[in-house]
């Protein structure tokens, strides 16, 4: 971390996101307009008061390069730039947008994220024959994350249903969230009799595939004063990455994360950003948090390895209520990635949104009870890159 | 030997044929010749450093590819120098000891070449619903050739004739199993030309047939076993018939195989007469000269036994079918690059990792310049990896390159004897929900991965140990 840090440097002053689901009457040129309208009509803003865009883009079909903004906004050849790093592709553009405002190089910038995954078809994230090696084993996305709940199964002991209920209460908060792709409220028996995906994983375990876009705009705090958000404007506190290993089952053991029952990159990010926001307690300090739940494991060990928990007592802890919309630290309010799916270049963004709204009071599903203080975090790749962002209410 | 056995029951209820009694090894479908020449390669090896080995002949009818050979390939992943011969013989089911006769003439040529190892891998295919089903299995063996002092068995004499045989045959390009038209006349064609073979290397050495320990020649039917045995005048129990009424008709490596279970009890100077057929004949008379290196050759590999004791029956006939690739689907398959595998040789086929100069770390494959360990930069040197190991993790994929094709794969993480820790798919693996475990050990494979680029695309897997030393 520098020595300044970006911490009460931008301000988000306005945000919104589109319905997320299986929506093949949409492109991803919709999808992005529309999140794009939401958030300038939210601060009030014209187009043209963007001086220069971020967006986060995962796969090449949804679109290659920044010209992706200019063709869907018409911004008149504003500067725009596609981030991509996995999972926290959309997040990572908001990180970017965040150090254009900090720096003074821009005073409104537009992050955002978008991408189209069901013109791809449904069985799984698209890609797998053509990414990496030709002769190297590249297990699907939910037989990554697995492995690391085998291992965790073994260490930790435990089982099938303490990770099925990540779904149930993740579904029972999507269920009132209006733009969720699932609304339906599960049973663990449901969870358990799903389907393997990848063993011991079963459908209800996995996050599914999903089209959706969300934009946010940033400027200075002092120029958000003159904004529709003036009174209520979200600061971000901290935003950190950190990046590991794309391939964790070749790190020997007693190298990072060789013993996969935590993850690395979110255990540094997670370290980074508590530094530069100078939170010490988290599970006291934050209120609610969007914690990447690709898969019910995911978000087990990620609370863990944000200090919400011990190590270890995750499980437990979730079974107490403690990460319950209404409990200590709520966990997806919103209802996750389980709840919206997971279009992989907008998610960082969507969970943005959804804390700044949290923080504002105005949650579109459940409002986490006086929620002063957010986090919002993304997990790609093979727990590869692990994006950490923390907001806060304007003093 | 493949881990499947089909019993032939299976097959002749799937056809309403006459039940015949036994099994036939069957290949996977991630099996093939060339992966089988190269687990029966890893078991001649045990014990020898195959940089010093001067050649490898690969004996088979079915050849991977028919222009490019097989040889090259399996010298490679069996980790031979480059300064070597190799050489495939095929199209007749006698390549095996034709291999082996040219590789003695190779030696006896040659000062600079002392040892050739010689493969014999078959894995035909019979038309289902004919009976060739209850003959045709898959195999490979091996045996490494060489010159030198207090060798455990001497190759004395061989002999060869060359006939125009008028079956069976598969036409080039056209055919995908095996066709003949005359039956009887393919008999006559065998009765004449293995025994004309035999006899004659008797004849030259003045040998008499009682003088025979053991003798290993190919056969495809036990009744024509039987009949050759009594015109040549073997004693009782010479004639070695180990093979057909568990195993099957292995094609190339059937002599060869026979010739290994004539070893489990070697006689002192015991003389032995190997011979294949096809196309003509060779018979190649060997003779025990140090019985306890020959002993103790056999309790250091698998070997045909311990391969034997370690295989399992099939359940169904369908499964055969699956693994043979008769039925039409749609396999799995990948992007190839033959830029990467050029590159990447020493990793995806020789099985080098590399080991940290700073902080002793092994690790895999050869393809990041800094430590994971310690993060030092450019202080990693290659080494060689050990094929076992231990599962540290695991998963078992059904979602493999979006589609459900032959799922489940298990995922393994496999810590390796030695150092180094892989990311290896099982193969090998009855009802993987049940018996996959964290700690379970495992040996390495080389298999047949996919075909991308209509390329065949070959990597290491592991499977549930089989007892390979």
């Amino acid at each position: 971390m520098g020595r300044k840090g970006i911490k009460d440097k931008v301000a988000i002053i306005g945000c919104d996101m589109t319905k997320y689901g299986e929506l093949w009457n949409k492109n991803q040129y919709d999808l992005l307009f529309e999140a794009f309208q939401g958030a300038i009509k939210d601060a009030g803003i014209k187009k043209d008061e963007v001086d220069a865009s971020w967006v986060g883009i995962f796969y090449y079909f949804t679109g290659l390069s920044g010209a992706m903004v200019e063709d869907i906004l018409r911004l008149d050849g504003k500067p725009s730039t596609r981030v991509e790093n996995y999972c926290a592709s959309g997040m990572d553009a908001f990180r970017n947008a965040s150090f254009a405002i900090a720096s003074g190089a821009y005073d409104v910038a537009l992050a955002c994220g978008v991408e189209k995954l069901m013109d791809e078809g449904g069985s799984g994230l698209p890609g797998f024959k053509q990414f990496g090696h030709p002769l190297y084993p590249t297990p699907s996305a939910p037989a990554m994350f697995s492995m690391a709940a085998t291992r965790s199964f073994h260490e930790y002991g435990w089982t099938k249903e303490d990770l099925a209920r990540v779904a149930v209460k993740n579904h029972d908060n999507g269920a009132d969230h209006p733009k969720a792709h699932f609304r339906s409220r599960i049973t663990i028996d449901q969870v358990m009799k799903a389907p393997m995906i990848a063993d011991p994983l079963g459908r209800f375990d996995c996050c599914a595939m999903s089209d959706g876009s969300a934009a946010l705009i940033l400027t200075t705090p002092e120029l958000a004063e003159s904004y529709a958000h003036a009174d209520d404007y979200i600061l971000v506190k901290a935003n950190a990455i950190s990046c590991q290993t794309n391939f964790p089952w070749y790190v020997p053991q007693g190298g990072p994360g060789a013993e996969f029952t935590h993850f690395p990159a979110t255990e540094k990010a997670g370290e980074y950003a508590y530094k530069e926001a100078g939170i010490t307690n988290p599970r006291k300090e934050i209120d609610c948090a969007e914690v990447h739940d690709c898969f019910t494991i995911t978000e087990l060990l990620n609370c863990q390895d944000l200090q919400f928990c011990e190590k270890g007592k995750a499980a437990e802890e979730l079974k107490n209520g403690t990460f319950n919309w209404d409990g200590e630290i709520a966990i997806n309010p919103s209802g996750g990635l389980k709840s919206f799916g997971h279009p992989i270049g907008s998610t960082g963004c969507r969970m943005l949104t959804e804390i700044t709204k949290q923080l504002q009071g105005r949650a579109e599903g459940r409002q986490v009870p006086d929620a002063k203080v957010g986090l919002c975090h993304n997990l790609g790749g093979a727990f590869t890159v692990c994006s950490v962002t923390v907001l806060g209410q304007r003093d | 030997m493949p881990r499947y056995l089909l019993p032939r029951d299976l097959i002749g209820k799937a056809w309403d044929f006459p039940i015949v009694p036994g099994t036939k090894a069957i290949a996977m479908e991630d099996e093939d010749s060339l992966t089988m020449a190269v687990e029966a390669g890893l078991d001649c090896l045990m014990g020898f450093d195959p940089k010093t080995v001067d050649g490898l002949f690969f004996a088979s009818t079915t050849q991977v590819y028919t222009e490019k050979d097989s040889a090259s390939l399996i010298a490679t992943v069996l980790d031979m120098r480059e300064d070597i011969i190799t050489a495939d013989f095929t199209d007749s089911l006698k390549a095996g000891t034709t291999a082996v006769s040219r590789a003695v003439d190779t030696i006896k040529a040659n000062k600079d070449i002392k040892s050739i190892l010689v493969v014999a891998s078959d894995t035909r295919a019979p038309e289902p619903s004919t009976m060739w089903e209850y003959g045709f299995a898959d195999g490979a063996a091996a045996l490494l050739i060489a010159e030198g002092e207090n060798l455990p068995l001497s190759i004395d004499d061989y002999y060869s004739v060359s006939t125009n045989v008028t079956g069976p045959w598969k036409r080039a390009g056209k055919d995908k199993f095996i066709r003949t038209y005359e039956p009887k006349m393919d008999a006559r064609f065998y009765f004449e030309s293995i025994t004309k073979v035999m006899l004659e290397v008797l004849k030259r050495n003045n040998l008499k047939p009682e003088e025979i320990s053991a003798a290993a020649y190919y056969y495809n039917n036990p009744r024509m076993h039987g009949s050759v045995s009594k015109l040549m005048k073997f004693a009782g129990g010479v004639a070695q018939n180990s093979v057909f009424f568990q195993l099957g008709d292995l094609g190339t490596p059937m002599p060869f195989i026979l010739l290994i279970g004539a070893f489990r009890r070697p006689k002192p100077d015991a003389k032995i007469i190997m011979a294949g057929f096809g196309d003509g004949a060779d018979a190649i008379l060997l003779q025990v000269q140090n019985r306890d290196a020959l002993r103790d050759l056999g309790k250091t590999r698998m070997g045909v036994l311990g391969h034997q004791k370690s295989m399992v029956s099939l359940k169904n006939y369908n499964k055969y079918l699956d693994f043979k690739e008769v039925l039409e689907k749609d396999r799995y398959t990948r992007k190839s690059s033959a830029v990467l595998i050029w590159r990447d040789t020493a990793s995806v086929y020789k099985w080098y990792g590399v080991k940290c100069k700073s902080c002793g770390a092994i690790q895999y494959p050869d393809m990041l310049r800094s430590c994971y360990i310690c993060r030092a930069d450019d202080q990693l040197e290659q080494v060689k990896l050990g094929l076992k190991g231990t599962i540290f993790t695991y998963t078992l994929d059904h979602l493999v390159g979006g589609n459900y094709l032959d799922t489940p794969v298990p995922r393994c993480v496999v810590d390796l004897d030695g150092g180094g820790r892989v990311l290896l798919n099982m193969t090998e693996i009855e009802k993987p929900e049940e018996n996959v475990q964290i700690g379970m050990r495992v040996e390495l494979t080389f298999r047949k991965e996919h075909e991308g680029a209509e390329f065949k695309n070959y990597y290491w897997k592991c499977r549930p140990e089989r007892g390979r030393p």
